[in-house]
């Protein structure tokens, strides 16, 4: 090993933060090295530090930071000596940050080119005239059909792929020596999410950059990383090339991780009787959104409503497990809303026999039968009740069964494996995951027939993933609820789902047997969408 | 932004007024005054009462008065006082010049000094410089105009005898003299505005410091003043231009006391002499004076926003 080969080195660094009445520890001991070329993964779930080691790295920690006299290095500097002032010089042009959220890293009011050149200019001493051809060429070069009109447009006028790759050109603008990516697909649509990943890592190639890659992701990580750093609560539990990593986990807490991670083949849904009766016709259903205005219809003007979900025919057989993926605006949510209520649709949907047209049709048995879960405990959990306050709602209203209200909250607790003490907590007091326990349990007091499951693991940590799911078809198995399961996780629906609906702007592109989406034969969209999706990690040789 | 748009908020201008004016009428038709007793004084015989209210239409049903009354506002006669027997129109515009004087004076000292205040205040937040900001805008949100203007004049004026009391110079005929007597008043109309404004300015400031998108600007290793003027503010004034504008209202409330305690003869000092004296159309015109103000503040308050900000669609 050359030692001047190496870009990043972090030695027993520790990081705390004072907290009223003591400090929290998020970072213990951290030894980690990237050496020029190298793409170091750093996997971790929530509340790891995973974030908090970029923050250190760049110098930009809170004011209530304390660290340990341990050492970061980039090249031949050491950045814990830097001033503010010698860092922000030192801060995109060698060392450079990818984040998670084009959306939010990108100033809203200021133009794309704007945001590109400005970096040029304060660390390459460039004209703003220079500055914008060279961001032209930038832009050019990650890959923007239009590099001239990019620069000139606003963040809110481009899509979410084209802004992310106007925030890698940004990282790479001044060739740094090393590139942080801090979660930089996560809040992409799976398509969009693996060109950035291919422009990643063919700029990666190209420039030879040092990269920390930070990910929850293990299967993303065993593809990408050359190196992968597991981080749990602070510390590094386990370190080593990406391939012995994964064939060969040393740490239990590894093991746990990759074992949490969906596997396609390895189905959790037993069988389907594919005789019965549909309990669900979904009949040319459209939903569109917007409303033709009054100034529309005094100048008798056409009115173009944007189309949530267009002519969805679909069928769901009691005790069915339908999954529905498409990335984000495809009219997945859009299909659930109208099946619950919450969205106007044309067409017809049939319960049980019984034609539901609209809002009207849905009479108190319909409400019984048919629960949405959503995707944040948090927004559909109301913080000022109690526990006990929101699951007695549901027994109220459909209240047929034994015991009393209290009785039947605790008894639904030990379902969904909550202690009976939560009873009296208020929601905030419960970590995510027990939260969308909550919401689960809620579902299920109602003994429905349909549970619509809306992206309800996706803002879950992989393990906590793991163990709803686990729960929801513990859950299934019992009660014989048929599920509509919206996700984008393709690999966790092929293992739940007994048919799979793709969605694609708006149109049902096929349904398909969990086990034949991967056919040769499928739609094109369903075929692209597939080739996307990263394979999970233990299938993964080096 | 479309021109239809625009079109459409210009539309919504002359809806406001047109139901402002229905407002005007209505309640100065409620008011407890005979405009022909004003007119002739309580001696005058019932004869000649009675031939002037049907001369002046007083007897015409109220739906043919207020198309009278409107048909002359849309043509710019505001009608006649009842007092001076003048047209009301070229008076009342006279006087709406001086108060506007006063008020873009007032508005111009405010942005001035609240913005400033506000991005100190949100730049060294929690440090000295912050709570001496937030203490006076403590004070002075909590001082009312007839508050402040009295102590103004007691102190500046009376008791140091640094500026006139109280009056008025056009500008155009003595520049600083005129200045000289604004000083006091424009202070006074602009105090409780500095204070809500640069409360204002700093709270959208420290929020907007906090987004991820500072936080990418800072990690690109943009010097903190261009993170701060050409990031940060931008996006911290667009919600101060709306409370800006709503605070025009408010400053058009301040102005009719302002103008009463420093004798300025703008279209406050107008309103309320108008009111004591029962001088119907000079309260109707007014009214609609302050009210079309109001409208067109708020209007360029949306296109400023508009501009600023590229991402609102207005449809």
């Amino acid at each position: 090993m050359v030692k001047t080969n190496t870009v990043l080195q972090v030695e027993n660094y520790s990081l705390a933060y004072d907290v009223k009445g003591g400090a929290v520890q998020v970072l213990n001991g951290i030894d980690l090295m990237i050496r020029r070329g190298e793409i170091l993964g750093l996997v971790g779930e929530s509340g790891s530090g995973k974030s908090s080691m970029a923050s250190a790295i760049m110098r930009h920690l809170a004011g209530n930071a304390r660290e340990n006299d341990g050492s970061i290095w980039l090249g031949e500097t050491d950045l814990r000596t830097q001033s503010e002032h010698q860092m922000s010089a030192i801060r995109g042009r060698r060392v450079s940050m990818v984040f998670q959220d084009p959306a939010t890293s990108l100033n809203p009011t200021l133009r794309l080119g704007e945001q590109l050149a400005e970096v040029l200019i304060r660390h390459q001493n460039l004209t703003m005239a220079q500055a914008w051809a060279e961001g032209e060429a930038r832009l050019a070069h990650v890959g923007l059909k239009t590099p001239r009109e990019m620069m000139q447009r606003m963040p809110h006028e481009v899509s979410g792929g084209e802004k992310q790759r106007v925030v890698i050109a940004t990282a790479f603008a001044c060739n740094p020596e090393l590139i942080i990516f801090d979660e930089p697909t996560t809040a992409l649509d799976v398509i969009t999410a693996r060109q950035i990943l291919d422009l990643f890592a063919a700029l990666q190639q190209e420039t030879g950059v040092a990269s920390l890659y930070i990910s929850h992701d293990l299967a993303l990580l065993s593809q990408t990383a050359d190196r992968v750093a597991v981080l749990q609560k602070g510390m590094i539990v386990e370190e080593g090339e990406t391939g012995t990593l994964f064939r060969a986990p040393q740490h239990a807490y590894t093991q746990t991780l990759i074992a949490a991670a969906p596997q396609p083949e390895r189905r959790l849904v037993q069988p389907l009787d594919r005789a019965a009766k549909p309990l669900v016709s979904v009949r040319d259903v459209t939903v569109n959104y917007g409303r033709k205005s009054l100034l529309d219809s005094l100048l008798r003007r056409d009115f173009a409503p944007v189309v949530g979900s267009r002519a969805v025919t679909l069928d769901l057989r009691p005790g069915e497990v339908l999954g529905i993926v498409g990335e984000s605006g495809s009219g997945k949510s859009t299909l659930a809303k109208a099946m619950t209520g919450l969205n106007r649709f044309e067409g017809l949907i049939e319960f049980d026999g019984k034609p539901v047209r609209g809002l009207s049709d849905m009479d108190a048995n319909y409400r019984r039968d048919v629960q949405i879960i959503f995707q944040h405990p948090d927004a559909s959990l109301n913080p000022r009740q109690r526990i006990s306050e929101i699951l007695a709602r549901p027994v109220k209203l459909y209240g047929k069964g034994d015991g009393s209200v209290r009785e039947r909250i605790v008894a639904m607790l030990e379902r969904v494996r909550l202690p009976a003490s939560y009873i009296d907590r208020y929601p905030h007091e419960l970590s995510g995951g027990e939260k969308q326990r909550i919401a689960i349990a809620r579902a299920f007091l109602s003994n429905p027939r349909l549970v619509i499951c809306d992206e309800i693991t996706s803002a879950l940590d992989v393990s906590v993933q793991a163990s709803v799911i686990e729960l929801l078809m513990e859950l299934h198995r019992d009660t014989g609820a048929a599920y509509v399961f919206i996700t984008h996780d393709i690999n966790l629906v092929r293992q739940i789902a007994h048919r799979i609906a793709v969605m694609y702007r708006g149109d049902l592109v096929e349904i398909a047997d969990a086990e034949r989406i991967a056919d040769a034969d499928r739609a094109p969209y369903t075929r692209k969408l597939l080739e996307a999706v990263t394979p999970p990690a233990s299938t993964h040789s080096a | 932004m479309s021109a239809s748009y625009i079109l459409k908020r210009i539309a919504l201008i002359f809806y406001t007024l047109f139901v402002v004016s229905i407002l005007v009428f209505g309640i100065t038709q409620i008011l407890p005054a005979d405009a022909a007793v004003m007119m002739l004084g309580e001696n005058a015989t019932q004869g000649a009462l009675a031939a002037l209210r049907d001369q002046m239409g007083l007897n015409d049903p109220i739906w043919l008065q207020y198309l009278h009354w409107a048909g002359g506002v849309v043509q710019g006669d505001f009608g006649t006082s009842l007092r001076t027997g003048q047209t009301v129109g070229p008076a009342l515009f006279s006087a709406l010049g001086t108060s506007l004087t006063l008020a873009v004076l007032a508005l111009a000292l405010m942005l001035i000094l609240a913005v400033p205040m506000g991005i100190l205040a949100a730049v060294r937040r929690g440090k000295l410089s912050d709570l001496v900001v937030g203490f006076l805008s403590y004070i002075g949100v909590s001082l009312p105009e007839f508050v402040t203007a009295t102590l103004a004049v007691v102190l500046v004026a009376d008791l140091w005898g640094l500026l006139p009391p109280a009056g008025y110079i056009p500008l155009s005929e003595d520049f600083w003299g005129g200045m000289q007597r604004l000083i006091l008043p424009v202070c006074v109309a602009s105090v409780m505005m500095i204070a809500h404004v640069s409360r204002m300015v700093r709270s959208e400031l420290v929020d907007v410091m906090h987004t991820d998108y500072i936080r990418a600007a800072r990690l690109k290793g943009l010097t903190r003043r261009r993170v701060l003027f050409r990031h940060g503010l931008r996006n911290a004034l667009l919600p101060t231009i709306t409370i800006v504008a709503l605070d025009v209202g408010y400053l058009l409330g301040g102005i009719i006391v302002v103008e009463e305690i420093f004798s300025i003869p703008g279209i406050g000092r107008s309103l309320m002499s108008a009111i004591q004296a029962r001088d119907l159309p000079v309260i109707q015109a007014g009214v609609m004076i302050m009210a079309a103000t109001y409208s067109i503040v708020n209007f360029a308050a949306d296109l400023m926003y508009a501009w600023l900000d590229k991402r609102i669609q207005y449809d």
